[in-house]
């Protein structure tokens, strides 16, 4: 049955480990063939998750629907329309690169292009390779793979670049791309901002177990981030007051530098062409864009997290 | 279940086993070569033969008569000790562990014996030997029960009582075809508890397990392809013990309906187990530590190695509640003794046994929670 709503809907999750909260009432909608992005420190609450949703673990509360399809009630059913790449995946030691992907092709019952799976993921000169030799990006690789060998509708990528060398990881960026361009709805767990910022449509930002920001990138830095800052570096003193009587609220760094928070380009050049009339020297500049990381950092920021920055 | 999912795990595990050499020689090899070496030391000559170390003190007409009489039955080959030595001292050095020393006087005392004031005496024979020879006892028994028959020769009486030995077996029945049976169910547990346990704690401490739940491989299909997997080796390695006892020990068992029929029902019972011990076991050390507490009682208690019977009886009581015993018991009442109905009450226990812990496992088994 084709499905026209959403591809997962959350409502209200929990999941406790014996006493431990990891997962504190969270409710999200992945939109079908959307990119979402699950971005927290670690022990946010991300595997767990992404394990309620592809039926490895069950809620202790709250609901979970896949494809229309609540996970708890269908798990037989939701299993078949999901791929999915665990975190540290991990497959069996002496079984080689090719039969691990026939292995999983069988066990799904369905006709996967082996080879063609191989070439998308870089694995071909090492079919042949039992488990246990291949590198880590490589098994993580074939994880990728083998996430992909049943067509999936959904795929989940628990940490897929982590531990890929840059090309690899621009590799994998690049499949990612060709899933979303094939119209699959893929679940990102990343602690890459640039790869969020990249490739997701929507990111949700997790901290404790609970979701504190969830939006596209661009709203999200827009709507959390500071604002742009130019830096000028070697400055005279006297520039502050010049600055500051253009509108601005330049702030002093340190090392004769001033940081300037702006809006738009012109600005820029209103400050520069000042600087430039009043014949200051200026040693050099720097424009900062806001960032996701910025974001990030802002949000999962924790009391004890920041008590130990300043112990530090 | 899904027969496609059953042969691929199938595939999989067999394929790891073979590419596993460690695996295919615990598997295979040991148990053959516990058979080789236990038939080896067990497997007694048809003519049992020991050296006896005599000091003949006497060198008379009536030792050598002795001597005679002593070599004759074929279970000593008489080996002379120098008469002027301590025997005590000789035995210590030379580590014997029997010496029969015929005393200087020994025709004199013979003589004495049938006539003169000394008549009916009976003509003392020291034996020299070391208690702590567990092989020292059967020499011992032997030199009594000849010298027993000369005594009884030398009253000229015919014996009073005679024994007659009627087997109950219609062949021979050895040490040997006792042990083989044995090790076969041995093998099997061996092979069903570890693989079981050390397979799980694999799966479950790399994470495999994780991956395997997002898959549509069900808990029945995982249990099927074990037991199917499990099957498969329980008939190799059991024809190899098989084959080799024939060939090198001559070993001829029966091997009927029955024999198949066992392997089921241990590899259920014995694959149970595991998925019940599983809990206990979640990391690959302790699967092999837990493993060895179960399989060492088990196979020292249940008569592989030698006859329950051969224990106290609180330990045979025990014996009685332990799942390998029936199979033992099942298998040598099939092979050896071929009795049905023997083979069937044991069969029955072991199958009794094998439902409620394959049950019990299924249900301890989680699937998901337990990644
Ligand atoms: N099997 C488990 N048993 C008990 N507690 C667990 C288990 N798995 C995770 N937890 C706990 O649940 C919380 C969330 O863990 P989770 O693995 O979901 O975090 P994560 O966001 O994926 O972290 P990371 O970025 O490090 O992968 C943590 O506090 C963790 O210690
Ligand atoms: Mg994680």
């Amino acid at each position: 049955m084709p499905n026209t709503g959403p591809a997962i809907v959350v409502d209200k999750l929990c999941k406790y480990y014996g006493a431990n909260k990891a997962v504190d009432n969270i409710s999200f909608t992945v939109k079908s063939g959307e990119v979402f992005a699950f971005l927290g420190p670690n022990g946010a609450g991300k595997s767990t998750t992404a394990e309620v949703i592809e039926t490895i673990r069950v809620p202790t509360s709250g609901t979970v629907t896949v494809l229309g399809m609540d996970v708890t009630k269908h798990k037989a059913k939701v299993v078949r329309r999901i791929g999915v790449l665990p975190q540290n995946f991990s497959s069996f030691d002496r079984i080689t690169v090719r039969e691990s992907l026939q292995y999983f092709a069988r066990v799904f019952g369905c006709r996967a292009d082996v080879d063609a799976l191989m070439d998308l993921t870089d694995l071909r000169h090492k079919s042949g390779a039992p488990f246990n030799t291949l590198s880590g990006g490589l098994k993580q690789r074939l994880g990728i793979a083998i996430a992909l060998v049943s067509d999936p509708e959904i795929v989940f990528l628990d940490e897929p670049t982590t531990g890929l060398d840059p090309h690899a990881r621009h590799q994998i960026w690049d499949v990612l791309r060709g899933l979303k361009a094939r119209g699959k709805t893929v679940f990102l767990t990343t602690h890459y901002m640039e790869e969020a910022e990249l490739l997701a449509d929507t990111v949700a930002i997790i901290a404790s177990g609970r979701i504190v920001a969830m939006d596209s990138p661009a709203k999200l830095t827009e709507e959390h981030a500071e604002q742009t800052r130019l830096t000028l570096t070697s400055i005279d003193a006297t520039a502050v007051g010049l600055i500051r009587s253009l509108g601005f609220s330049p702030i002093p760094k340190g090392n004769d530098s001033l940081s300037v928070p702006i809006k738009t380009p012109d600005d820029v050049r209103r400050i520069l062409a000042e600087i430039e009339r009043a014949g200051l020297a200026l040693g050099g500049l720097d424009v900062r864009k806001p960032n996701l990381e910025e974001v990030f950092l802002k949000l999962t920021k924790t009391p004890a997290v920041s008590a130990q920055v300043r112990a530090a | 279940m899904s027969p496609r999912i059953i042969a691929a795990n199938l595939g999989v595990r067999l394929k790891s086993f073979y590419r596993e050499r460690s695996a295919m020689f615990f598997t295979f090899a040991f148990p053959v070569i516990l058979v080789l070496v236990f038939g080896t030391i067990f497997t007694k000559p048809e003519h049992l033969n020991f050296d006896l170390p005599v000091q003949d003190n006497s060198r008379s007409e009536a030792s050598s008569r002795l001597l005679e009489a002593l070599a004759a039955g074929d279970a000593f080959t008489v080996k002379p000790v120098p008469v002027a030595v301590d025997a005590t001292q000789y035995a210590k050095e030379h580590k014997l562990n029997l010496l029969l020393v015929i005393p200087k006087n020994f025709e004199v005392l013979q003589k004495q014996r049938v006539v003169g004031p000394h008549a009916g005496v009976p003509v003392p024979l020291d034996y020299v030997y070391d208690p702590s020879s567990t092989a020292v006892e059967t020499k011992i028994q032997l030199l009594h029960a000849i010298v027993a028959a000369a005594n009884q020769k030398a009253t000229g009486s015919p014996p009073a009582i005679t024994l007659n030995a009627v087997s109950i077996l219609s062949e021979r029945y050895r040490f040997i075809e006792f042990f083989v049976p044995g090790i076969i169910a041995m093998a099997i547990m061996t092979s069903c508890l570890s693989s079981v346990l050390n397979m799980n704690a694999e799966l479950l401490q790399k994470g495999i397990l994780r991956k395997l739940a997002t898959t549509p491989i069900t808990r029945a299909d995982w249990l099927a392809s074990s037991i199917v997997y499990q099957l498969i080796l329980a008939v190799v390695s059991t024809a190899a013990i098989l084959l080799v006892s024939y060939f090198v020990f001559d070993v001829r068992l029966h091997i009927g309906i029955w024999l198949p029929l066992i392997l089921v029902v241990e590899v259920v019972a014995f694959t149970g187990i595991g998925m019940l011990l599983t809990p206990f076991a979640r990391e690959a050390e302790s699967a092999s530590a837990v493993a060895n507490a179960f399989l060492f009682p088990m196979m020292f208690l249940s008569g592989t190695f030698f006859p329950v019977e051969m224990m106290p009886a609180f330990l045979q009581t025990f014996a009685k509640l332990l799942p390998l015993y029936y199979v033992n018991e099942a298998l040598r009442s099939a092979m050896i003794f071929v009795d049905d109905a023997a083979t069937l009450r044991s069969v029955g226990v072991t199958a009794a046994f094998a439902a409620v812990v394959f049950v019990a496992g299924t249900f301890r088994t989680r699937w998901d929670e337990s990644t």
